[in-house]
């Protein structure tokens, strides 16, 4: 028993339990999606939309794009995922780069040592 | 006591027995923390080594799945190109960079990376939060992209899982600029379990996702048609309706592709074996009563709408907006 490595591995551990917390968790045709909702949810809903694509075309231009691409992103989305990147555009994870060896090879480290017998 | 006051001076040597005890013990103590820690880390993975889940082969890898390295930033579009174009849609990683970048946010958005495939013409589909949906996918021949998170901090990381070594308890992906990244389960566990677990499949409209469950599938060709798939919608509809053939949200979709499309005949047939069997739908006798009326049959259209409007219910409004069109257009034609 290496007592430096056993601390190492404590130390991960406390590190990584600390950050546990943060896991995130056509005209006349009504729609497939209109089936389960509501009227007034339905009527409310698209009011809403009607601010909420805008919107969030625009917060899509501020973060960087041209209007035209903004435009054709937002008619991709579900009225829920446009909801969904209205309430939160800024807060919501932005996958970008594998930048975390150092992270990575502490976690293979700590697996390495901890399941040293193989998988089964 | 005398003893032991005896040694004083060489307390904290390993050779004093009561200290080598107490090291057991915080030994031992450590290893129980360490053990009950990899369950509350790992806990998929700790599930997964129990046993292989059944109707799963021990290994898989998806050697054909293309890769494109990734340029700075910008895992997302070569992330999702790697999924489309394993989908049999030609693409690449530079054409994507509009569809799914944000320059200030140096990244890409999950809700975009769904959005985006479906401007494809595929149908995008979030896997349920699970390992063994995973390794299902993989094991259908389906490359899963998966959110991870590789830093203490915003290291958000799109990679594509392309196969699996049970026995060995390794993954495979395409991820960054390696082209085949062997990870641990649990290694990838602790770095995709900070995304809740996310992960997506893109399919051609034809194919369903071997772990689909009824409602989200349904949901995620509604998605595709409202993006203005019709024609894919039609196809992932008509696929969805074999495999649950009582779905009316289904039966209505696919109705309303065929009108989309212009196949007034289709969606009618559609539309009348449904209320076949679901007679007080409103939502079908409306579309009904609209598709008849479309072909300019409208004195046909006129009881369906009746009755749809006597149903009632939350579509009221835009049923009675139907009826008014139709009764319109059979008094223009007196």
């Amino acid at each position: 028993m290496n007592t430096a490595w056993a601390r190492g591995i404590c130390r991960l551990l406390i590190v990584l339990m600390a950050l546990a917390p943060y896991q995130v968790a056509q005209a006349g045709m009504i729609g497939t999606d209109q089936l389960a909702a509501p009227a007034s949810q339905a009527e409310r809903d698209t009011v809403l939309n009607f601010v909420t694509r805008g919107d969030v075309a625009r917060q899509l231009q501020a973060l960087g794009l041209d209007p035209a691409d903004a435009k054709d992103r937002v008619a991709a989305m579900t009225d829920q995922e446009v909801q969904a990147l209205a309430a939160r555009i800024d807060s919501l994870p932005a996958g970008a780069d594998a930048v975390g060896v150092l992270f990575l090879i502490l976690v293979l480290a700590a697996i390495w040592y901890v399941w040293r017998g193989g998988f089964r | 006591m005398v003893r032991l006051e005896r040694r004083l001076p060489i307390r904290g040597s390993p050779t004093n027995p009561r200290n080598a005890r107490a090291v057991a013990g915080v030994f031992v103590f450590a290893c129980a923390l360490l053990l009950a820690g990899c369950a509350s880390f790992w806990p998929q993975t700790a599930q997964l080594a129990e046993g292989l889940p059944p109707g799963l082969p021990e290994r898989v890898e998806l050697s054909e799945v293309p890769f494109f390295p990734q340029v700075e930033y910008q895992c997302g579009p070569a992330a999702l190109a790697t999924a489309i174009v394993a989908s049999g849609v030609k693409v690449t990683p530079e054409e994507l960079v509009p569809q799914v970048y944000l320059p200030s946010r140096k990244g890409s958005l999950q809700i975009e990376m769904m959005a985006a495939a479906r401007r494809h013409g595929l149908v995008s589909y979030q896997l349920a939060p699970r390992f063994e949906d995973l390794l299902r996918e993989l094991a259908a021949g389906t490359p899963v992209i998966v959110l991870q998170n590789l830093t203490l901090g915003e290291g958000w990381h799109y990679a594509v899982a392309v196969g699996y070594d049970y026995p060995a308890g390794k993954l495979v992906l395409r991820s960054g600029e390696t082209e085949r990244q062997v990870l641990p389960f649990a290694a990838h566990e602790t770095f995709w379990k900070r995304s809740g677990y996310w992960a997506m499949v893109a399919l051609p409209p034809g194919r369903m996702p071997a772990t689909a469950e009824e409602g989200r599938w349904l949901s995620s060709i509604a998605a595709l048609e409202r993006a203005g798939g019709a024609s894919g919608a039609r196809v992932a509809y008509a696929a969805f309706l074999e495999r649950w053939p009582d779905n009316l949200g289904a039966a209505i979709g696919l109705a309303n592709a065929h009108h989309a499309l212009g196949e007034l005949r289709e969606a009618e047939r559609v539309l009348r074996a449904a209320e076949r069997r679901d007679p007080n739908s409103a939502i079908v006798l409306n579309n009904l009563a609209q598709t008849l009326s479309d072909q300019g049959r409208d004195e046909e259209a006129l009881p369906f709408i009746e009755r749809a409007a006597a149903a009632g219910g939350p579509h009221a409004a835009a049923i009675e907006e139907t009826r008014r069109a139709i009764l319109e257009r059979i008094s223009r034609k007196k």
